[in-house]
């Protein structure tokens, strides 16, 4: 067993993801013997986890947000610094107003629909599920029992959270696990982080009122009386839809448009002709 | 065509970058309208480039070190250097009404202490407590956007969050809020 000294000087290291392998898997053994060295351990960790629950510390205004999607649009790339650049933008603004009519002409007849840009909700939903992979935001609280995950949120967020539990009253195999949740920050407020996983593969449930966020853009599925939006952001699937006061978010990187993802809260037989309008045709 | 959709790509998965981007330009600036041009002058680099990363990490790693250069550069051709202004939280008032706003009243105050520590931080140990705490970069990364070695992240970081335990000596108040 290394000694406590050198395993002090890794937690750092360790707390930040910087050790891998052996060095890891060294710290974590000597961290589950030794009492001593785990209290200080979980003194950083709580003391980083606070630092780090602070942020985000500033959010982009919606006029910063609108200047930097024109620049993104009509900047073309190349574009020459002169004193005739107002020139050049002004080009480029009409070639921004009609390229997309000119793309749209040209690729009509292989879509169906339109698709347009994912909602900033959705794209929080999958920015989150990604930083929870590479461990950047770790459960607050892990449990399995749907009651607990619940009951946890009470006075966290400014909403009511109520995870159903269909496998439990279905006595059917269970297909999916709860391992626990989170606050996240959105919209200067919090929200609420859900994570499950299915056959090993990570599905994340994002939930906030639906006056924070409204589901938007993407390709619109109708279903049962509400509107899904789907999206696919970097390799992930994404439906977003607002029910009753809530606007939900699940991401997850299963097949086709993910809709097996919605069997966490839609498990039963029932549910079957629900979830059936979000797959592919 | 195919450059018309990489460019539209990029630029989508470039705006998903904003927020993190315009925390980095308040970090570096600490003044509102000088973090919002740093910002555009940020983005009309990105686009100007000739070769875009691949990547999502890799594109917001790259677009941090645009942002940085661009400001060591205005820096550099200024004569009063960088002006420091008091930080504005921006945050919204939350929902007060509920069931239990003594804790809600209590994790607000434990968020702002948090902030204010952080931004009354030394430029060089705020940027990097930024860097690595609220954006989640590696060391590696880090030591890319600072254009230093990663044994210099390391300590620095190592200094700042000392700086930052002393300045939230009563950062304790966590312990009681979650066990309310």
């Amino acid at each position: 067993m290394r000694n406590c000294d050198d395993i002090r000087g890794r937690l750092t290291l360790y707390l930040d993801n910087e050790l891998q392998g052996d060095e890891r898997a060294t710290v974590e053994a000597h961290l589950s013997e030794c009492e001593s060295c785990a209290a200080v351990f979980t003194r950083e960790l709580n003391f980083l986890n606070t630092i780090r629950e602070s942020g985000p510390l500033h959010v982009a205004s919606p006029e910063l947000r609108s200047r930097v999607e024109q620049i993104l649009r009509i900047e073309p790339a190349h574009a020459p610094r002169s004193r005739f650049t107002w020139l050049v933008a002004v080009a480029a603004g009409l070639l921004v107003l009609l390229l997309p009519v000119l793309v749209w002409r040209l690729v009509r007849h292989n879509e169906p629909a339109p698709v347009t840009q994912a909602c900033p909700f959705a794209l929080m939903a999958v920015d989150t599920h990604l930083r929870h992979m590479r461990g950047q935001l770790p459960l607050e609280t892990e449990s399995a029992n749907p009651r607990e995950i619940s009951d946890w949120f009470v006075n966290k967020v400014n909403f009511s959270v109520k995870l159903p539990n269909y496998q439990e009253s279905s006595g059917q195999e269970k297909l999916y696990t709860l391992e626990g949740a989170r606050l996240v920050f959105y919209e200067k407020q919090y929200a609420a982080y859900v994570a499950y996983r299915m056959k090993e593969r990570p599905i994340s449930l994002v939930i906030t009122s639906d006056s924070t966020a409204k589901p938007s853009g993407g390709e619109e599925i109708s279903s049962k009386g509400l509107k899904f939006h789907y999206n696919a952001i970097d390799g992930l699937k994404v439906i977003t839809w607002s029910d009753r006061g809530l606007t939900y978010a699940l991401v997850s990187d299963l097949e086709e448009r993910g809709q097996q993802s919605c069997i966490v809260c839609h498990e039963g037989t029932k549910d079957q002709d629900f979830i059936e309008p979000l797959k592919p045709h | 065509m195919d450059g018309l959709f990489n460019n539209l790509g990029f630029g989508l998965e470039a705006l998903e970058h904003l927020d993190a981007l315009f925390g980095y330009a308040m970090a570096l600036t600490r003044d509102l309208t000088e973090a919002e041009d740093l910002v555009q002058e940020t983005y009309l680099r990105a686009t100007s480039a000739s070769h875009h990363p691949d990547g999502d990490s890799n594109l917001k790693g790259w677009l941090f070190v645009i942002m940085r250069n661009a400001w060591l550069n205005q820096v550099r051709h200024r004569n009063n250097g960088p002006r420091f202004v008091e930080f504005e939280t921006g945050e919204q008032a939350v929902d007060e009404t509920q069931d239990n706003p003594h804790v809600i009243y209590l994790r607000k105050l434990e968020r702002e202490q948090v902030r204010e520590a952080i931004e009354s931080l030394p430029d060089a140990y705020r940027e990097i407590v930024v860097l690595r705490d609220i954006e989640g970069f590696t060391y590696q990364e880090i030591a890319t956007v600072l254009d230093c070695p990663a044994g210099t992240v390391m300590s620095r970081l190592g200094r700042a969050r000392g700086k930052l335990r002393k300045l939230l000596s009563g950062w304790q108040t966590r312990a009681h809020i979650r066990a309310v």
